[in-house]
């Protein structure tokens, strides 16, 4: 029982890695159209950065800023650059994600060559252990957890009090409609990016943490668990997003301590495809999942 | 014909056909019409079964068709045509014309890989049909131009042929005039005329109130989902209540 | 030129030509956007390599761990190969070609493709886990190592099962069903309300595609005799659907084209740089060849996208006028 109490622990810091990851992802689409498949290429980008800021001796939380920093200006530049071009030359919706697959394979090959195929870990990894009854866990993953749970209420404060966070509402709804009230579409994109982008330069600060060591390669794996964690709960909904971490975060580390750790991943599949068949939508999505019908 | 029992259809907390029982007499050209987001389209596309009822029945010929999915209507002869354009832009408009004909033997995989030799004779004979159509219509010239090439007016009568070419019993036109030259709505109302005589029925959503008056034996007006009134276009004229949803809808 | 580089550059063309036109199939005529395309052809090379080894217990094969092991000949697995590429499209199918939006139905089949990829990857019982599947027989059962001979033969023979799925594809794309195959990805909802059953349809063309995948699997582990989940990860979904959006969608010959151009040709290209021209650390041209694959699909979705051979315009009538076998354009 214990054992499940100490995995519910650990559910909860995984939990919290996903969320900020997934929120960040599912805005994206939510609010932009954009499936970005380039997210966790980015993720991984942002943490490398903050490896070699980690490098020269500067604190962790220091090159998470500059990480979350990284991962704004980055995805605010692809989106710039290259899909706002794609679609307002009217590309399809499969064509967007096309293109996004072509940016992340060039992102990832790109880094390659520079910074190598050897898992590289941050100085901080190792941090003191902390016990709480049966749940035991380190002050880096506490704190991770208080930070997650800080940008999530961040986030709900700014979906729902500011206007920034009602014109990223309105532009989900409805971009046209939105442009016709007078809302500047366009800024409130890159804002979107921006601070999308920051979400996931920082989950990918913190996802590197919160493991061992990391490679390139650590990047497809960042992507399947937000897209999975964004689609669970309905693509396009941050509520959801959250909602999808905690449910993926906690299910797969209380099934790893009652099976075999080796089948995370595998269990978070089987909870999508489950939901995929039941529910395709996602959990809280309303709309927009179904085909359009005549 | 066709017989609407209180038909509701809501998605998103929205109530867009709010219990509409109608009837569409048989061979005879009848008219949808209301203002803009009175729920027309959609309670087409229930009729129709490209979109699922809320609650309500539709009974097709005596047949209850509510839970039957769209092709399958389709098949039994109750075929829509659509509001915005929905030509198969990169086939030929004798291919689009081609596409809809029923039974065709080289429609199926298994027809396809057993070769021309199997579906020869089948395609010859639509492919005659599909011209004889073209020609009804003053299509011919253009059979082998790309559909997505053609005007608006061209576009909205290669949905009608298309349309035809099923051997339809009951046609579902969604405002077929909308975007059309005068003159080509012209032609296209002698044509439905021509299809009434030949025995066909038609429901037919519409905005250009004179071609209702002159095209429809009786016509439903539709508001907010619901049905407001039905008759010939005089006794409606006469209901204010009629004319009063037309200015403020 | 040693036989040997010529038979693995001729039958990774065939193998790859033969995917490009399944996918072209299921993708560029039926309008399915099948991100887990790669994940049926991995079942075909599986259930080959299943059906021709001997079980797990026998003595040389003792250190890898799997189900099954017939030790069927040549060419049982090869069927089997293609039949599991069918069957497995049933469930897939069902899963993913309901009333999906069609963005959503790829990121769908996308994370299949990681979910299957990755269970097979873990579960070490089933097909030896990360370490894949080794010593796979090939047909015939050669002596080792194979004379020049028997890659003449193999070649052979890829190259009759390029010419069997030519075959099939052009007879479905040239007839009334591949017509209706290409109105329903057009327009979808206007195929259905004309009496066409979408769900049918893709779920024939899944299948279909599906079986190919998987004979394109079948070949090309009788020619490596080795298969592990490394060699299906999802990119390679991508550079498939990158060759036959290049080469041009919806009919066979850019899919070819495709095929030609962008597997075999960049791969080719970078073998070939690999070995004359020393840049950078070592893996740098790999690195390099994915980013010019990125590169060309970008350049294509933008400059071309209808591809370099695109949809030809339908000589029909005339042809079928004058006694000709119809729809040879489309080839």
């Amino acid at each position: 029982m214990s054992i499940l109490v100490a995995a519910f622990g650990f559910g909860l810091v995984s939990a919290s890695v996903i969320a900020l990851a997934a929120v960040g992802f599912t805005m994206q689409f939510g609010i932009t159209n954009m499936i970005n498949l380039a997210y966790g290429e980015v993720m991984i980008a942002s943490a490398y950065v903050a490896y070699y800021v980690d490098q020269r001796g500067v604190s962790i939380w220091i090159a998470m800023l500059i990480g979350a920093a990284f991962g704004a200006v980055f995805s605010f530049l692809i989106n710039r650059l290259i899909y706002a071009p794609f679609q307002r030359k009217g590309t399809s919706l499969l064509g967007m994600v096309i293109v996004s697959l072509a940016v992340s394979l060039m992102i990832a090959n790109i880094m390659l060559p520079i910074v190598g195929y050897f898992p590289v870990s941050y100085n901080e990894r190792f941090s003191t252990l902390l016990r709480f009854g049966a749940i035991a866990l380190t002050v880096n993953q506490i704190a991770i957890f208080a930070l997650a749970g800080a940008i999530m209420v961040a986030i709900h404060a700014l979906l729902r009090y500011t206007r920034l966070g009602k014109a990223m509402r309105a532009t989900a709804a409805n971009p046209t409609l939105a442009r016709n009230c007078g809302i500047p579409t366009q800024r409130v994109i890159d804002a979107v990016w921006l601070i999308t982008g920051a979400l996931c330069g920082l989950a990918g600060v913190v996802a590197a943490l919160d493991s061992d060591s990391f490679t390139i390669s650590s990047g497809a794996g960042f992507l399947i668990t937000a897209l999975a964690a964004a689609v669970l709960g309905g693509a396009g909904q941050p509520y959801g997003a959250m909602i999808g971490a905690v449910v993926i975060g906690l299910i797969t580390e209380m099934s790893a301590a009652v099976w075999s750790p080796d089948y995370k991943q595998v269990v978070a599949f089987a909870i999508l495809v489950v939901v995929m068949v039941l529910r395709p939508q996602g959990l809280l999505a309303k709309r927009g999942a179904a085909a359009a019908a005549g | 014909m066709l017989v609407a029992t209180d038909v509701h259809r809501h998605f998103e907390g929205m109530h867009a056909v709010d219990g509409v029982s109608l009837e569409v007499p048989r061979g005879q050209i009848t008219g949808l019409i209301g203002p803009n987001g009175a729920g027309k389209s959609t309670f087409m596309a229930v009729l129709a079964g490209t979109m699922p009822a809320t609650k309500g029945t539709v009974v097709f010929d005596g047949r209850d068709v509510t839970r039957i999915p769209a092709y399958r209507r389709a098949r039994m002869g109750l075929v829509r045509t659509f509001q915005l354009s929905s030509e198969f832009a990169r086939l030929t408009v004798l291919e689009n014309l081609l596409v809809a004909a029923p039974r065709h033997r080289g429609e199926s995989l298994l027809g396809a890989l057993l070769g021309p030799g199997y579906w020869l004779a089948d395609e010859r004979r639509i492919v005659g049909e599909a011209r004889r159509l073209l020609k009804r219509f003053g299509m011919s010239a253009k059979e082998s131009d790309y559909a997505g090439n053609m005007s608006g007016g061209q576009k909205r009568l290669i949905e009608i042929m298309r349309a035809l070419m099923l051997h339809p019993r009951c046609l579902l036109l969604d405002e077929p005039m909308s975007g059309v030259h005068p003159r080509v709505a012209d032609e296209i109302q002698g044509y439905l005329q021509d299809l009434r005589r030949d025995g066909l029925t038609i429901l037919m959503v519409e905005h250009e109130l004179h071609f209702v008056e002159q095209l429809c034996d009786s016509v439903f007006v539709m508001a907010q989902g619901k049905l407001i009134g039905s008759g010939t276009m005089a006794t409606l004229r006469r209901q204010q209540e009629i004319v009063d949803a037309y200015l403020v809808g | 030129m040693n036989t040997y580089y010529a038979a693995n550059l001729l039958i990774f063309a065939g193998v790859d030509i033969i995917a490009c036109i399944a996918l072209n199939l299921q993708f560029g005529v039926s309008g399915i956007v099948n991100f887990a395309f790669i994940v049926f052809q991995a079942a075909g090379a599986y259930t080959a390599a299943v059906l021709s080894m001997p079980p797990d217990t026998a003595a040389d094969y003792s250190f890898q761990i799997y189900f099954g092991g017939f030790n069927l000949p040549f060419p049982i697995p090869w069927i089997g190969g293609a039949v599991a590429g069918a069957l497995l499209a049933v469930p897939i199918g069902l899963i993913v070609l309901r009333n999906l939006r069609s963005d959503y139905q790829a990121i769908a089949l996308l994370v299949t493709s990681i979910i299957a990829n990755t269970v097979i990857n873990n579960a070490r019982p089933w097909l030896n886990g990360a370490a894949g599947l080794a010593l796979v027989p090939r047909p015939l059962n050669p002596i080792e190592p194979v004379p020049d001979s028997y890659l003449y033969f193999y070649i052979g023979l890829t190259a009759v099962c390029v010419a069997l799925v030519w075959f099939i594809a052009a007879r479905i794309v040239n007839s009334p069903f591949g017509r209706t195959l290409r109105a329903m990805r057009d327009q979808e909802l206007a195929a259905t309300a004309l009496g066409k059953n979408p769900v049918a349809l893709k779920m024939t063309m899944f299948i279909v595609g599906g079986a190919i995948a998987g004979l394109s699997g079948a070949i090309l582990v009788g020619f490596l005799t080795f298969w592990a989940p490394s060699t299906w990860l999802y990119p390679e979904t991508v550079i498939l659907f990158a060759a036959v959006i290049v080469g041009g969608r919806g009919n066979n010959l850019g899919a070819v084209l495709g095929a030609l151009l962008v597997p075999v040709g960049l791969e080719e290209v970078t073998r070939l740089l690999n070995n004359y021209v020393n840049i950078g650390p070592p893996n740098f041209i790999p690195a390099m060849e994915w980013v010019l694959i990125g590169l060309f699909i970008l350049g294509f979705l933008w400059f071309r996208p209808e591809g370099v051979r695109p949809e030809g315009h339908k000589v029909f009538p005339e042809g079928f006028e004058s006694g000709v076998r119809v729809l040879g354009d489309r080839d």
